[in-house]
């Protein structure tokens, strides 16, 4: 996507986040029974998403960083109803969907899709390339039979697969293959939205590349919105509008993508910088590692969730949660120190009992 | 750290002439036409290449993993001067997981589904451990099945994994993907192998956790002299951590060279493609790509399967497949380009690309 166009829609962006966000999440909870009592019932809760408030506007792609574990994937499949949320709404188009009844649900299902971390373990590996879509197009209203074939090769085309390839098993395909027939299978149904949980991590860059810009492409000429959940900060800040840095279970920071590693304002969205692999072997350089241990999901940390692996906390840190502080509309970042970082990029806090440091990119 | 020393010592694992055939609904798929590469001691070596040009498969086919009907393997793959081709599956059982160890693309599928990751990992540990399990015993004076325990916790948390109590009695569903990714790595290192393929090992975990797995393969790797094959299809690891790349298109490793030359003097076409499609931080650009499509390989393209997209494609590249040439001792690329002897082109043609654009 080019810059100017980014630029642009970056504008009306602003102007629609006042109107109406496609997706809103609202103090979002997803837990997981942890562990039971002597009655059977869960005692303690595994709290993958704990509290998120997220809007996703119409028309732009919203990526979702975070550490392993962090619940990521979780938080993708609670909007799409596929996660026991537990409490908070999920609105979309303004209308709250969380608890709706499968017969409710089935309306909606075709305009909100998601595509997988893992193919393998997505695709049936009894069924063919064509009945994979054929099930895809079958929840959408109007399903012709004898159209289907017409339509699955025209799929198959847009993720540049050939025709002969649909009478294929999964298992005949490389990884990357069988990923762009989990992306031909999302967009069968001609969704409004989709959620790519680590879609591309499977796929080499030139591959990566098409894929990328014929999401792009789709993105603009359907008007689709994306949460794209990945790793690969480069190409988050490549096709992403604005990116969610998520840390055990909350949204750390929201930012414009050309902005959020330029110059980070929450301590982890740096880490995560300073730890990206560079493809340039002459600057090798030590990669960050976070230090300690990942928090607990069970218990988590209290007052900020990073502070037990923050080089900046302080006591206020481990006391009290940090609000969200906006920056401008639909950005914002939870830290308490986040001014003082901003203010002084090189800062080395106040006296802190840490060894460790972050390390610059050189 | 680069090795210069290379070429003096002997490889561990030498790949010579691989060949794999599969039986498709269309006929016979040649998947490899001929994979070579060696790995020395100590060293890591960075497989890159497109999606589907069969880096998973030689992975595979190294440890006779492929599926077993009708599936054609010729070649030979040495292990210390021992031919792991030629050796029945049963033969194979010792080099598997205990000499060679792999770390399989797909992680949450590649868990057995049944049984929680504490059963599994237990059995393992008393297949490969039992020195240790006692050493613990005695140490710790711990029963037996402790011993094991401890062992499973220790694994657990060198590849950064916490809350263990939680994992063991998980199931593969249960788990993230990035969690199953580093079990899977857990469960590779336990038999200390000489060799590590590693295929897309790190592609679940999320920055900080892959810096910190990175870290301990190459610890690793000079600690006991693993050599690691590392399949990847992030270029940035490749520069960061590997001491040589090999690239593969289309069944066959096209360009092999030290990290250095490879991304500061490419050779092959396809290398200076791919090189271009990587996306770095703060460019802004649209994302370069290599025009054209990935061959279909029941009906590849003959001579030099890149000729189709080959923005420097010449006469001869069309009709025969092009030789290994060396550029240098350590650096090999099979392109018309390059070297003197170009066997399919009448003597006396300059060596002038087709139409094509050459900046
Ligand atoms: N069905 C389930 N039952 C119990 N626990 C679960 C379930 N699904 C996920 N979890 C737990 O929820 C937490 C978050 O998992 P999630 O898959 O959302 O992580 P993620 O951020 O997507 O990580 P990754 O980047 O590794 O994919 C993990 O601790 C995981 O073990
Ligand atoms: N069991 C099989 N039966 C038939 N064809 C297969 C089988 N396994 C793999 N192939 C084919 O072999 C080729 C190489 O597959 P392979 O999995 O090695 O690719 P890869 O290089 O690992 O790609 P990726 O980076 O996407 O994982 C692909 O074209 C695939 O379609
Ligand atoms: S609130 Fe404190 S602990 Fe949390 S990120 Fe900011 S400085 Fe670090
Ligand atoms: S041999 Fe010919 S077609 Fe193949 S990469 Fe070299 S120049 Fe291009
Ligand atoms: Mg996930
Ligand atoms: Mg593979």
């Amino acid at each position: 996507m080019s810059r100017a166009c980014r630029q642009a829609i970056h504008a009306s962006l602003r102007e629609r986040l006042l109107n109406k966000a496609i997706i809103q999440l609202n103090q979002v909870k997803t837990h997981f029974p942890y562990r039971k009592n002597w009655r059977g019932q869960p005692a303690e809760w595994l709290r993958a998403v704990d509290g998120v408030n997220l809007d996703i506007v119409a028309g732009e792609c919203l990526g979702l960083v975070g550490e392993s574990g962090c619940g990521k994937s979780t938080l993708g499949r609670s909007i799409l109803c596929m996660a026991p949320v537990v409490s908070g709404s999920v609105l979309f188009h303004g209308k709250e969907i969380q608890g709706l009844n499968d017969a409710k649900l089935r309306p909606l299902r075709p305009k909100m899709q998601m595509v997988f971390q893992d193919p393998r373990a997505s695709l049936n590996p009894k069924m063919t390339v064509l009945q994979i879509l054929q099930e895809a197009l079958f929840i959408c209203p109007g399903f012709d039979h004898r159209r289907s074939l017409e339509r699955s090769a025209e799929l198959l085309d847009t993720v540049d697969l050939r025709p002969e390839h649909l009478f294929r098993y999964p298992h005949e395909f490389s990884g990357g293959q069988q990923q762009r027939i989990c992306i031909a299978r999302a967009l069968a149904t001609e969704p409004e939205f989709i959620v790519f949980d680590e879609a591309t991590s499977a796929l080499d860059v030139s591959v990566q590349a098409q894929v990328i810009n014929l999401m792009a492409d789709l993105q603009q000429r359907l008007n689709l919105t994306y949460l794209f959940i990945s790793h690969d900060l480069s190409i988050m800040e490549q096709v992403c509008h604005r990116i969610a840095v998520m840390y055990a279970g909350r949204i750390m920071e929201v930012q414009r993508a050309q902005a959020l590693f330029g110059s980070p304002r929450h301590p982890y969205t740096k880490v995560l910088r300073d730890a990206l692999p560079v493809a340039d072997p002459r600057q090798r350089r030590e990669l960050a590692t976070l230090p300690g241990e990942v928090p607990s999901l069970v218990h988590p940390p209290s007052g900020c969730r990073f502070h037990t692996r923050c080089v900046y906390a302080t006591d206020v840190c481990r006391d009290a949660e940090p609000r969200m502080s906006v920056i401008d509309t639909g950005n914002w970042v939870r830290c308490h120190h986040h001014e003082h970082l901003q203010a002084n990029d090189e800062l080395k806090a106040q006296p802190l009992n840490r060894s460790t440091e972050i390390k610059e990119t050189p | 750290m680069m090795k210069s020393n290379t070429s003096v010592s002997q490889p561990v694992l030498r790949v010579r002439n691989l060949k794999v055939d599969f039986p498709s609904s269309r006929g016979r798929v040649r998947i490899l036409e001929g994979v070579n590469f060696s790995l020395y001691p100590g060293e890591i070596l960075a497989l890159v290449g497109e999606t589907g040009c069969g880096k998973s498969v030689t992975a595979k086919s190294i440890l006779n993993l492929l599926p077993r009907s009708g599936v054609h393997r010729h070649g030979e793959v040495f292990l210390d001067g021992c031919d792991l081709m030629k050796l029945s599956n049963a033969a194979m059982r010792p080099f598997r997981g205990r000499r060679i160890a792999m770390i399989f693309q797909n992680p949450q599928s590649s868990i057995n589904p049944v049984f929680t990751l504490g059963e599994q990992i237990f059995r393992l540990i008393r297949m490969y451990l039992s020195d240790e399990i006692k050493a613990v015993q005695q140490r710790l004076n711990i029963s037996g099945r402790a011993a094991v325990g401890q062992i499973a916790k220790e694994r657990f948390e060198e590849v950064g994994l916490t809350d263990v109590e939680r994992l063991l009695k998980s199931y593969a569903h249960q788990i993230s993907g990035g969690m199953a990714q580093r079990y899977r790595i857990a469960t590779a290192l336990l038999s200390s192998p000489e060799v590590l393929i590693a295929d897309e090992a790190t592609s679940a975990l999320d920055v900080t956790v892959q810096s910190h797995i990175l870290k301990l393969l190459r610890s690793l790797c000079r600690r006991k002299g693993t050599s690691i094959v590392f399949i990847t299809h992030d270029l940035g690891i490749a520069a960061q951590m590997c001491d040589r790349v090999a690239v593969m298109y289309s069944g066959r490793i096209v360009e092999t060279a030290p990290t250095l030359s490879i991304f500061e003097a490419p050779r092959h076409p396809y290398t200076q493609g791919l090189l271009a499609a990587v996306p770095r931080l703060g460019s802004g650009k649209r994302l370069a790509n290599i025009p054209g499509m990935i061959p279909d390989l029941a009906n590849p393209p003959a001579g030099c399967r890149f000729h189709p997209r080959c923005p420097q494609v010449m006469a001869c590249c069309k009709e025969e497949k092009p030789p290994q040439q060396d550029i240098d001792e350590q650096h090999q690329v099979a392109c018309y380009l390059y070297g003197e002897h170009v066997p399919c082109l009448p003597t006396g043609h300059s060596r002038q690309p087709q139409g094509a654009i050459v900046e």
